[in-house]
């Protein structure tokens, strides 16, 4: 959201600078590369993904018996925390500020 | 003092380890409040690391302090501004002063909770009493909570406080704390940091509490909050210098991005002639004051539906977008529209009304609490956000409160002052009646800069707040130039005033009247003057205004906002129009699509990459993807026969990416049959390409450069940089040079060279660039007749001389300075002026 914040508002500010329309915000797999996303059971088992708190990627699965601890480790996954409902957080490292 | 002796810290939570250098906040970083370690937390229940008293625990529950008997004192803090949750999120288990085992439950907190709504959970164990110790676990990997992970050097502890010299204590002013959330944990630190710089002993006095000023954590259990008054008071050999930055400190903030305090009570008397802020919008302008003052709502337990109320604020919203005097005003008022549909306020007022809270009362919260936030990140831009954020917040509240706003009525000649104006507030003025504003809070980013700059109104920003103890009629002279504000102005400063700006109309009058006429300098050189556009609209405008063609149509409007690439004949349609609008005398140069990683194509689907403006953009993209790159060039070259067609390929670093896109087009124009190709050249806006013009030119018809890119490759400064914006300036001696070197080698080698960047848009910067030896001009619609009317009023000549001179000078600023004498000089004493 910052980001789009950003961009309108240097739109606004300097629109000789910013020329281009609309910032079209497509991290398309939100910080997930493919060893993860199949060590979370694949993508049918994926309900949300969601990079937050700098250095972690938020999921909600369905099913998280599906999950492969040790393949989520070897696909650079520093740590995960198991929460209510579903929800992982995967410490993936530290990521730029928008 | 005893032998040294060891003593073990368990880790306070499971996790991962982070390097302290890594944590991103300076003051963490920095050790300011003191070394020790970094964990990312896995689990949800921060333990005891040693044995002791809890000597501080934070009332919002985030941050804790516990001191062993041996005086080894341990600050853990919980995730990065986690203060601005204030407590949400986190549950004590224990109380100050309670005495605690090493390994004991002292915060549940909720991860996920806090992880949605703070900055970060990196939770930090720092030794606040300074000594030093051994880490048994390294700085990365996992760690398990209760492991020990550092061994302290008990007795060893640096910084005892030498005895202080007797004397009478020095007192400062009470302060009124202007920090959102008073003196957590990081400006505490700033605080104490600075404090032990003196030798004197130094006291923060809250009411009749008082604490070690050197001591990060005696400071932090006067748990103050924004708006309390505190005094610092000192006693030693430099106790009034103490005294004297101390102050300065606390009502800057301590490091911190702070609003302007509450205002004081403004004494007339004292109220100097002129007030300087700092210029946000440049003009002057001679009226009365007229002060706008927002008044607090009062909350109540009405149970509105806050769903209904977003609908109308959004529908009330697009109302203001669709009726805003200007396209600055209306990308505003889509911002915020934004923000309605932020998922985490809903989440957050949604939650709270869950928790049986009214709507008003949660909408108010969570927007608050989210402002708060924006304000306590350390970033100027979003920090002017916050505004933004509490506007849409009124504007919601009002709606389920039922206040309807009043419209103001203002008398003529208005000069708006305020603390900070909302843009809802700016929305509703009657421009005519307005002719300048000047404000307390905001910069060169805030509301009323745009708004003002988009309606050509001067204003100051920055003003101090005595500015609010004026009435409303005062006449002021304002006069953003030089960011003053003059108070009762006499006569004399009137008259001035009126004659410059009567000479300012009639200047203008008279550049629109010429516009149509050529631009030649004095002595006979001619300059195309042509335009920067995106539409068809914009160019018939620029036409009108009397530009020689286009000479940068960016032709990513096309492309952008939307789920596939544009068809064949919508692109042939719209490159067709244009180049009817510009007809077959003038010149038409298409850019080929320029994006990249921050501004990514849905059909073009790209990779995340670290630094997207030192990716795959521009020309690279495209020749990636060279199957875009055919189809526009398709387009663009079917309407080769209306307009004078030139093809522009931007980012280009090498001469390769040159041969490969000619090869395409040469492809393209075969199938077409065409009897003759369009003129094909490239931007200048990477280094490189500058520093390599003479091998390049041979191969283009044409160089056009991009001075704000060329600028911010050549600087390494981020143009969107909240701090380093302002210097990331074209005028750098180091652009200027890469431009000459361009003119340079493509008159070697019989090709013109425009410039399409910012600069070009400068009257400032005419001078500079005829001498550099630029052909053409390519500036932005509307400042067609006055860049034209510049270059009529230059000798080539001078001009030659005065870009030779200020090459080599040795700052933007000089250059800057260099130029605006030889105006002085050159062109004011010249005898066209005179009307």
């Amino acid at each position: 959201m910052f980001d789009k914040l950003q961009q309108a508002f240097w739109k606004a500010l300097t629109p000789d600078m910013v020329p281009d329309e609309a910032n079209i915000t497509a991290d398309a797999v939100a910080g997930l590369n493919a060893e993860i996303v199949a060590a979370l059971g694949g993508v049918d088992n994926l309900k949300s993904q969601q990079p937050l708190a700098l250095t972690r990627v938020r999921v909600t699965l369905h099913d998280e018996a599906r999950v492969d601890r040790q393949a989520l480790s070897m696909a650079g996954v520093a740590g995960v925390m198991c929460l209510e409902g579903g929800v992982l957080h995967l410490i993936t490292g530290l990521r730029a500020e928008g | 003092m005893a032998t040294p002796q060891q003593l073990q810290l368990l880790a306070p939570l499971s996790g991962v380890l982070m390097a302290l250098d890594q944590v991103p906040d300076p003051v963490f970083a920095g050790r300011i409040i003191g070394d020790g370690l970094c964990i990312d937390p896995t689990s949800s229940t921060l333990c005891a690391p040693l044995a002791g008293v809890v000597s501080d625990v934070q009332a919002s529950g985030h941050a804790l302090t516990i001191t062993s008997d041996a005086g080894v004192q341990v600050l853990m803090h919980i995730g990065l501004d986690t203060v601005n949750l204030a407590g949400e999120g986190f549950t004590r288990r224990v109380e100050t002063g309670q005495r605690v085992e090493a390994g004991q439950a002292l915060i549940d907190f909720d991860a996920d909770y806090i992880a949605l709504h703070a900055r970060s959970l990196l939770t930090l164990m720092l030794v606040v009493s300074g000594e030093p110790f051994d880490s048994l676990v390294g700085s990365t990997g996992l760690v398990e909570v209760g492991q020990p992970v550092l061994d302290v050097v008990v007795g060893a502890a640096v910084g005892e406080h030498p005895a202080p010299l007797p004397g009478d204590a020095v007192f400062s002013q009470p302060i009124n704390l202007p920090n959102p959330n008073g003196l957590h944990a990081r400006p505490a630190a700033v605080f104490a940091q600075a404090a032990k710089a003196f030798s004197a002993t130094i006291h923060l006095h809250k009411l009749q509490a008082q604490a070690n000023g050197k001591s990060l954590v005696a400071i932090m259990a006067l748990q103050t909050a924004h708006g309390d008054s505190v005094q610092v008071s000192a006693e030693g050999e430099d106790a009034v210098a103490a005294v004297d930055a101390l102050t300065r400190l606390l009502s800057e903030g301590c490091g911190e991005a702070v609003t302007a305090p509450a205002p004081v009570e403004a004494d007339a008397a004292e109220m100097p002639n002129i007030l300087r802020g700092v210029c946000a919008s440049p003009g002057s302008a001679l009226g009365q004051v007229m002060q706008i003052v927002e008044a607090s709502l009062l909350v109540n337990e009405f149970g509105e539906a806050l769903s209904q109320a977003l609908i109308e604020a959004d529908m009330a919203l697009q109302h203001l977008r669709d009726t805003a005097s200007g396209q600055a005003q209306a990308e505003i008022f889509k911002a915020h529209q934004e923000l309605l549909a932020d998922p985490s306020l809903l989440d957050q007022a949604r939650a709270l009304i869950d928790a049986g809270k009214s709507a008003a009362f949660a909408w108010k919260t969570s927007t608050d609490a989210t402002a708060a936030m924006f304000r306590s990140l350390g970033n100027a831009l979003l920090a002017e956000r916050a505004a933004d954020l509490d506007d849409v917040g009124q504007r919601v509240l009002k709606l389920i409160l039922g206040v309807h706003e009043q419209t103001l009525e203002l008398p003529d000649d208005t000069i708006l002052i305020a603390d900070q104006l909302t843009p809802s507030q700016t929305a509703g003025l009657d421009t005519r009646k307005v002719l300048g504003f000047a404000t307390v809070g905001g910069g060169a980013t805030s509301h009323v800069a745009i708004l003002a700059r988009a309606c050509g109104l001067p204003a100051i920003c920055g003003m101090p707040l005595q500015m609010l103890g004026l009435g409303n009629g005062t006449r002021v002279l304002l006069d953003a130039d030089k960011g003053e504000l003059q108070l009762h102005p006499d006569a004399e400063s009137i008259d001035q005033l009126r004659t410059r700006h009567e000479r300012q109309r009639q200047r203008h009058q008279q550049e629109l009247a010429q516009a149509s006429e050529a631009a030649c300098t004095r002595d006979g050189q001619h300059i195309e003057v042509t335009a920067n556009v995106a539409s068809q609209e914009e160019t018939a405008q620029a036409m009108e205004l009397g530009a020689n063609g286009v000479g940068l149509l960016r032709s990513e409007f096309l492309y952008l906002g939307r789920q596939q690439a544009p068809s064949h004949d919508e692109q042939l349609a719209t490159y067709s129009a244009i180049a009817r609008t510009i007809g077959p005398a003038h010149n038409l140069v298409v850019r080929t699509l320029d994006v990249g990683g921050d501004k990514p194509l849905a059909y073009v689907p790209m990779d995340s990459e670290t630094n997207p403006f030192l990716g795959l953009r521009g020309i690279r993209l495209c020749l990636e993807r060279p199957q875009l790159l055919r189809e526009q060039f398709r387009a663009i070259l079917a309407c080769c026969e209306l307009t004078r067609l030139h093809i522009m390929l931007p980012m280009v670093t090498n001469l390769a990416e040159l041969r490969l896109a000619r090869q395409i087009l040469e492809q393209e124009a075969r199938v077409l049959g065409l009897a003759h190709m369009p003129k094909l050249g490239i931007m200048i806006e990477v280094p490189a390409a500058a520093l390599m013009a003479d091998v390049l030119a041979p191969h283009v018809d044409f160089f056009s450069i991009g001075t704000n890119d060329l600028t911010q490759y050549t600087l390494a400064m981020d143009r969107d940089h909240p701090r380093l914006a302002s210097q990331a300036d074209s005028f750098h001696p180091s652009v200027l040079r890469l431009i000459a070197m361009t003119v340079k080698a493509a008159q070697a080698h019989g090709k013109w060279v425009g410039v399409c960047g910012a600069m070009a848009s400068e009257r400032l910067a005419v001078p500079l660039l005829l001498g550099l030896g630029v052909d053409e001009l390519s500036v932005s619609v509307p400042l067609i007749p006055a860049i034209k009317s510049a270059v009529r009023e230059l000798n080539l000549a001078d001009c030659r001389i005065i870009a030779e001179q200020v090459s080599n000078l040795e700052s933007a600023t000089d250059v800057r300075e260099a130029l605006q004498r030889f105006h002085e000089a050159k062109v004011d004493a010249s005898p066209v002026m005179e009307n």
